[in-house]
């Protein structure tokens, strides 16, 4: 079973991205901050990371940063509420970027995309 | 006294506030440390970015979109306009619309993560104008778009979130407020006067010797005589010439000596200072204006944007610019 790790601040979140992703057969692993996500990195080896940006201590365009140094073949998914982030080309680190929203058909398609 | 100045092309007024007495050193710039990590930007990660289209390389053999780059150009991987489609231009009531239409391209200055702007060797800034030129050339040919602003953010007050030296082009379907205001102040000063006010400007700014900061045989640097920032420079070539694209060949040597002066110059003045530059021109496939004339503006990042400027449109500089061109020209390089 393919693992990912999402990471984010807000719970419902994780509610509601847990649920719809392990129906489609995957195993989800939460951090509810980047620095979590990125001590739990070595101890999951999750095979896709989703990960938030407005988190509050690391954010999540500095962790993936950290994260594709220390794994650059590591697909990371970026979801955030906020199309501005756009703007920073850090986050070109990432494979996809995909503004949140209550449908997760786009974030499903990306994640089967990186799996497959 | 403080001092109010109209900019005689654009007629956009300035408060030089000068009863501080500003001194290079009085302004604080905190050091922008590098984030680290991963750099996209980077040889070794040119997967990360969407296919370049356009490199150059000293390297023989280089294949696209591999590492032996000297420069690369790549579109934006989350552009805010989108290169397909059309423009489907309509209005809604007094209000008008467009397709999102544009291209949103960056020039990867340089191979080495931690060379800034300032520091390139002049055989690596002369590709940086080289390329502008060449990606504006391949951008003319597209009918849908009107201008191409080639800009540079350099420090994260002035925007940049990468500190991998780089600079932007948006291709535009519209031409730019900020474009057609010169162009409109030009063609006002040039049916008075029969003659460029730029070129007009360079003649008074040599004689009065008072805000160059640097000239040689083709370029003339200067502290604008209203500046909106403090050691705000322009860069404009001495013969009239109204749109970057007919640069001669033999031209970007100079326009790279000077460029560097005084960008080196400025860092002496205030260390790792954030500045934006852009270069403005005339339209894309437009004839060659007499009354307008390219140029680089360089403005350096130190006083905040506030409500007072949103509102007015006026800026407040504590600077005075006579002092600020002395400032510069005194930096030891």
């Amino acid at each position: 079973m393919k693992k990912i790790l999402l990471v984010d601040d807000e719970d419902s979140i994780h509610l509601l991205y847990r649920e719809e992703l392990e129906e489609e057969g995957y195993e989800v692993h939460s951090a509810l901050s980047g620095e979590e996500a990125l001590s739990q990195l070595k101890i999951i080896a999750p095979d896709l990371v989703i990960l938030d940006i407005n988190m509050p201590g690391i954010n999540g365009i500095d962790a993936l940063r950290r994260i594709k140094e220390m794994n650059p073949a590591l697909p990371v998914i970026l979801s955030s509420a906020y199309q501005e982030f756009k703007q920073d080309l850090a986050t070109w680190a990432s494979d996809e970027y995909i503004v949140k929203s209550s449908n997760l058909d786009e974030l499903k398609a990306a994640v089967k995309k990186h799996l497959a | 006294m403080p001092e109010l100045r109209k900019d005689p092309i654009i007629g956009r007024w300035i408060i030089i506030s000068t009863e501080r007495g500003k001194r290079p050193t009085d302004f604080i710039v905190e050091k922008s440390e590098g984030r680290g990590g991963f750099c996209p930007l980077c040889p070794g990660n040119e997967n990360t970015t969407p296919p370049e289209v356009l490199s150059y390389s000293s390297t023989d053999g280089h294949q696209a979109n591999r590492p032996g780059w000297d420069l690369r150009v790549v579109p934006n991987k989350y552009p805010a306009l989108v290169i397909e489609g059309n423009l489907n231009k309509e209005g809604d009531g007094l209000y008008d619309r467009m397709n999102g239409i544009g291209a949103h391209e960056v020039i990867i200055e340089t191979p080495d993560h931690h060379e800034s702007f300032t520091s390139l060797p002049p055989e690596r800034m002369i590709k940086v104008f080289q390329a502008y030129r060449d990606r504006l050339l391949d951008l003319a040919q597209d009918p849908r778009f009107r201008y191409v602003m080639v800009f540079k953010n350099f420090g994260a007050a002035a925007g940049a979130s990468l500190e991998h030296s780089h600079s932007q082009l948006i291709a535009l379907p519209i031409l730019p407020r900020m474009i057609s205001s010169e162009i409109e102040g030009g063609l006002s000063y040039y049916k008075y006067k029969e003659r460029c006010i730029f070129c007009d400007i360079i003649r008074q700014e040599i004689n009065q010797d008072k805000r160059v900061v640097a000239q040689n045989d083709l370029f003339i640097a200067i502290v604008p005589y209203a500046p909106r920032s403090p050691f705000e420079m322009w860069i404009l070539p001495k013969r009239h010439a109204s749109s970057y694209l007919a640069m001669d060949n033999d031209h970007f040597t100079a326009l790279t000596a000077i460029f560097s002066e005084c960008m080196r110059r400025l860092n002496t003045c205030i260390p790792n200072v954030p500045y934006n530059f852009v270069l403005h021109g005339a339209p894309l496939r437009s004839q060659p204006l007499d009354h307008y004339h390219w140029h680089f503006e360089i403005m350096p990042k130190l006083t905040m944007i506030a409500g007072f400027e949103w509102g007015s449109g006026f800026y407040i500089n504590p600077i005075a610019p006579e002092e600020a061109a002395q400032f510069l020209r005194e930096a030891a390089i």
